[in-house]
């Protein structure tokens, strides 16, 4: 298979260097250059001491490689509808971030976009090539629990956004700037906008969709910052299994300009765990462990340090295959819409203290 | 004064009532549990104010000791205690104090679970002691309520405190038969974490995991004056004393449970309207 000749676009999505060792290592890929949004990233990318040329321009870095395939559109949500244009209009193949907008008509026209120019969009959900999410979905489909009651989950991470600052601005991470609810002072765009894993997940194991949801904000963690930290989600899908998700902001990290050793307070930066009861009994998961752990350099704190194996190899698998055999994603825009109405279903019912039904 | 409470606790019957099968599958029975208080009481020289069982008795002159959700359902008699067991656990005075003394500061985000087996606990049972434990370490009331529950069997509550802090409860009797009960309570706060289960693990650790040719076998003793006792038995037992030791601790135990009964009540609610409940 002729390998597919990729470039990275903005390098300023919280996800960017993990598609640095992936894109130089798969054979299936030739890595042929980066668009860095500022003066900042570029310099940041060029620190790695990888031989790919780096460029500020997107339409100049396009130009001077018309033979650019795909794209990882590594950028704020704010971004995204004007990259699918031209993307689109070049016929580039795109693996977009988890969010490729929250309002609703921008989507539509991104599924338009992608239709019409016969692209390959694939969303960024690297759960789905997670060695124990696969073996937690071999176990519920072979109803070795029975019939599900409930199904518990937390995405909780610290917050990327003194590295990413676009993950606290609610302009270019929900998109506009929307009060979280009458009298608050936070806007939509925080904890809850950089968590999907877990509303896709349900859907993805039980085979079925959000009934009605509802969720409540907590007082913020972090006092300055303008969007949520921290909120609760409970409800219904359709099938009557009831859910608990927990996609917070609540675990306190160090303000670093550039992730990297001595990022967390907390001695865990991240965890997807998972609970399911069912007629048969009750399974506990947790996605990325077990780890080992230190309390050395930079901070002498007690320190998690992951072993998980890296998902985003299978997730540029799966692009490739899908851009060489014409093929649509696992988790493509049709799909991933559902997942989005329901994040946007949290917001609403944070606004309104009402339950929402989809 | 030994013989007394030798006579008050002999030849009794165990009432199996729910809480006596939560408790009967123990190495150590309730003659056993209540021959250990009687124990605690003489060497602290503790004298009751009137008989008491630690299970059900209708003879109104001896008061009735047990854990609350037992009253539940029920009028409560006047020499009905219920006791809320938990709170002299070791684990959860210590959380309590960590929040109380600010080790952690101002205390945004309560993550409690807890899952037993049907054989031993209740949907109600659980949520009654969650929702206590929740005002007794969080340090406030809960004001609201919004719940979904899957067939009495498993519950998701979100809960807000009189103090702002966002709550949630996840409760289940899935468990298999006699598997104990597995929890955890967690509290972020915007100056640190508290919680009692280790970072990066789900289940409660033991003190002593024992592989043999027979299997594996743990062993997590933490009350040397109540050695051999398991810890809900422990927790009977201790919480028993303090009512005893201080019977104004009854009056106050009383209308908390009126309160808890009245919260489990509003938890059901929720879930049958899909509404979120605000006490009053």
């Amino acid at each position: 298979m002729k390998p597919v000749k990729i470039a990275m676009l903005s390098l300023t999505h919280g996800h960017t260097r993990k598609y640095y060792q992936s894109l130089k290592d798969n054979p299936k890929l030739e890595w042929v250059a980066v668009h860095a949004e500022t003066e900042t990233e570029e310099r940041n990318f060029l620190k790695y001491g990888y031989d790919i040329p780096c460029y500020l321009d997107e339409k100049e870095m396009f130009d001077k490689h018309p033979g650019i395939e795909a794209v990882v559109m590594a950028s704020a949500n704010i971004k995204h509808l004007s990259q699918f244009r031209e993307c689109a209009k070049r016929g580039i193949h795109v693996l977009s971030m988890k969010i490729p907008t929250f309002d609703p008509d921008e989507y539509t026209e991104i599924e338009e976009l992608v239709e019409k120019a016969g692209i390959v969009c694939q969303v960024e959900l690297e759960m789905h090539y997670n060695p124990v999410v696969t073996r937690l979905y071999e176990i519920i489909a072979k109803k070795e629990l029975g019939k599900i009651s409930t199904i518990n989950a937390t995405n909780i991470t610290l917050s990327p956004m003194w590295a990413f600052p676009w993950q606290g601005v609610p302009e270019d991470s929900y998109g506009k700037r929307v009060p979280l609810k009458k009298g608050d002072n936070r806007f939509r765009g925080g904890a809850l906008s950089d968590h999907p894993h877990i509303f896709d997940l349900i859907r993805w194991l039980t085979n079925n969709d959000f009934e009605y949801i509802y969720a409540e904000e907590g007082p913020n963690i972090r006092q300055d910052i303008e969007v949520e930290d921290n909120l609760i989600v409970n409800g219904k899908m359709k099938n009557g299994i009831s859910f608990l998700l927990d996609p917070s902001w609540s675990r306190l990290e160090e303000r670093l300009e550039v992730p990297g050793p001595g990022w967390e307070i907390f001695p865990k930066r991240m965890e997807v765990n998972v609970c399911i009861a069912g007629e048969k009994g009750v399974m506990l998961i947790d996605c990325y462990g077990p780890n080992v752990f230190h309390n050395g350099r930079p901070n002498d704190r007690y320190t998690v340090q992951y072993t998980y194996f890296d998902p985003w190899i299978g997730l540029m698998d799966e692009f490739v295959e899908c851009i060489r055999n014409k093929k649509t994603p696992k988790i493509n825009l049709k799909w991933h819409r559902k997942t989005i109405e329901a994040m946007n279903a949290c917001y609403e019912s944070i606004s309104t203290g009402k339950v929402i039904y989809l | 004064m030994q013989n007394m409470w030798k006579n008050i606790c002999h030849g009794l019957n165990i009432f199996k009532s729910e809480i006596a099968i939560t408790e009967i599958n123990m190495k150590k029975d309730n003659k056993d549990i209540e021959k250990a208080l009687t124990g605690l009481l003489e060497k602290y020289n503790i004298i009751p104010p009137q008989p008491f069982r630690l299970y059900k008795d209708s003879n109104p002159d001896v008061i009735n000791l047990l854990p609350g959700y037992v009253f539940a359902d029920l009028k409560l008699e006047i020499n009905q205690i219920p006791l809320l067991a938990w709170r002299v656990r070791r684990k959860f005075v210590e959380l309590k104090k960590i929040v109380e003394d600010s080790v952690i500061e101002n205390a945004c985000l309560f993550r409690f679970c807890c899952m037993g087996s049907k054989d031993k606990w209740s949907l109600s049972s659980l949520l009654y002691r969650e929702m206590d434990l929740l005002e007794f370490i969080g340090n406030g009331k809960i004001i609201s309520v919004q719940a979904v529950i899957t067939g009495e069997q498993a519950s998701n509550v979100i809960l807000r405190l009189d103090t702002n802090a966002l709550c949630s409860i996840e409760a289940g009797i899935q468990m298999p038969p006699d598997t104990p009960l597995i929890d955890r309570h967690e509290i972020i706060a915007q100056r640190g974490v508290a919680s009692d289960l280790v970072v990066d693990t789900n289940v409660p650790q033991s003190s002593i995991y024992c592989y043999t040719n027979e299997g594996e076998f743990r062993y997590t003793d933490t009350d040397m004056e109540l050695y051999g006792f398991d810890d809900l038995q422990i927790d009977h037992i201790r919480s028993a004393f303090q009512v005893l030791k201080n019977p104004d601790l009854s009056k106050q135990w009383q209308l908390q449970h009126k309160h808890l009964v009245n919260l489990v009540r509003m938890v059901f609610e929720s879930d049958s309207k899909r509404e979120k409940m605000i006490l009053n």
